[in-house]
């Protein structure tokens, strides 16, 4: 079977530049106990974010997820897997290498995501593009935008990201490329 | 459980009029220990190897594993949660993830308010946040536009 290159990947790859997806829906909704594991990560005690007590009397009335929750927890989640595929914009991107490494992240937020609140979201592929990085001369960069609604359609957070997608040191070397 | 996971033990609110720029946001460490490695796995539900199994990281061209994006971002997001307090808002954020933190380092987050403003009602401070390790330094450079409540408007 014929391998496509680099350069035709990326051809391919850029035709999606654009292309937005439908929104895809939170498996379930936010929820309290994906919170409180969050905040344990970082060791944040914050009681607008894990005591329902407080939280209540408090500006918001309920439980609300920390600042960037929201990236890590939208989404079908990683198990069970679901039959169908959920496109995403860069899912679609066909690239030589699959090592991903995120390099820059933005977030607008807009509203507070509350215990309960349904998210899904909509990804947009902003660009792709060849830049060799140490590891890999065929260093696919690709940049996201990712929108974030709630069951009231309101916009809640927006986030945009840089990612690279490199091979490793051995498919480098097996395609016959110098590394960078 | 290690000493930085003491909590925040006065969450007094903080005001717009009170903070000047060149003023220190006030941080915390999180050291790269296999825990923390769980915790990040936990938290993030993040399961890509390169962020927990060695061997895979070392194929891929990388020294060690490495602490992903997820708990990068939620460490910076306690920082300026913890800043503005209840009253407040983070409204944008920007994280530059320059240099990576293997198991090892500490993780230090700290910051600077640089520019206090206002727009329209809005009483604004921009913040310089970083996160930096011993072996490096400035591992993380980021940036952060948040919203403070004013004296005047909680007295109005």
């Amino acid at each position: 079977m014929a391998t496509n290159t680099p350069e035709e990947m990326l051809q391919e790859a850029r035709k999606l530049i654009g292309w937005e997806t439908e929104p895809v829906p939170s498996r379930y909704p936010v929820e309290y106990d994906p919170i409180r594991r969050y905040c344990h990560m970082v060791g944040d005690d914050n009681p607008l974010f894990m005591d329902p007590e407080h939280a209540a009397n408090a500006r918001y009335g309920s439980v609300i997820a920390p600042p960037f929750f929201i990236r890590q927890t939208s989404g079908p989640g990683p198990w069970p897997p679901r039959s169908q595929e959920i496109p995403t914009a860069s899912g679609r991107v066909l690239s030589p290498g699959d090592r991903n490494i995120v390099l820059n992240t933005e977030f607008e937020l807009l509203k507070p995501v509350k215990v309960g609140d349904r998210i899904s979201q909509t990804q947009r592929l902003v660009d792709v593009y060849i830049k060799p990085i140490r590891l890999d001369p065929k260093t696919f960069w690709l940049v996201n935008e990712t929108i974030f609604r709630n069951q009231d359609d309101e916009v809640v957070a927006t986030m945009r990201n840089t990612m690279v997608r490199h091979r490793t040191p051995e498919q480098v070397k097996a395609a016959g490329d110098a590394e960078a | 459980m290690d000493e930085t996971m003491t909590t925040e033990a006065k969450r007094e609110q903080r005001y717009w009029d009170d903070v000047n720029e060149g003023d220190e946001v006030p941080g915390f460490e999180r050291p790269v220990t296999p825990t923390q490695i769980a915790l990040q796995v936990s938290g993030s539900q993040d399961f890509y190897e390169v962020h927990h199994d060695q061997e895979f990281a070392r194929a891929g061209g990388h020294p060690d594993i490495f602490v992903n994006t997820g708990f990068t971002t939620a460490c910076f997001g306690r920082l300026l949660s913890s800043f503005v307090g209840e009253a407040g808002w983070v409204k944008k954020f920007h994280m530059e993830m320059r240099r990576m933190n293997h198991p090892g380092d500490v993780m230090k987050l700290t910051g600077k308010v640089i520019r206090k403003y206002t727009e329209g009602d809005e009483h604004l401070l921009e913040l310089e946040i970083w996160s930096e390790n011993e072996r490096i330094g400035v591992t993380t450079p980021s940036t952060a536009t948040v919203l403070l409540p004013s004296r005047r408007q909680a007295t109005s």
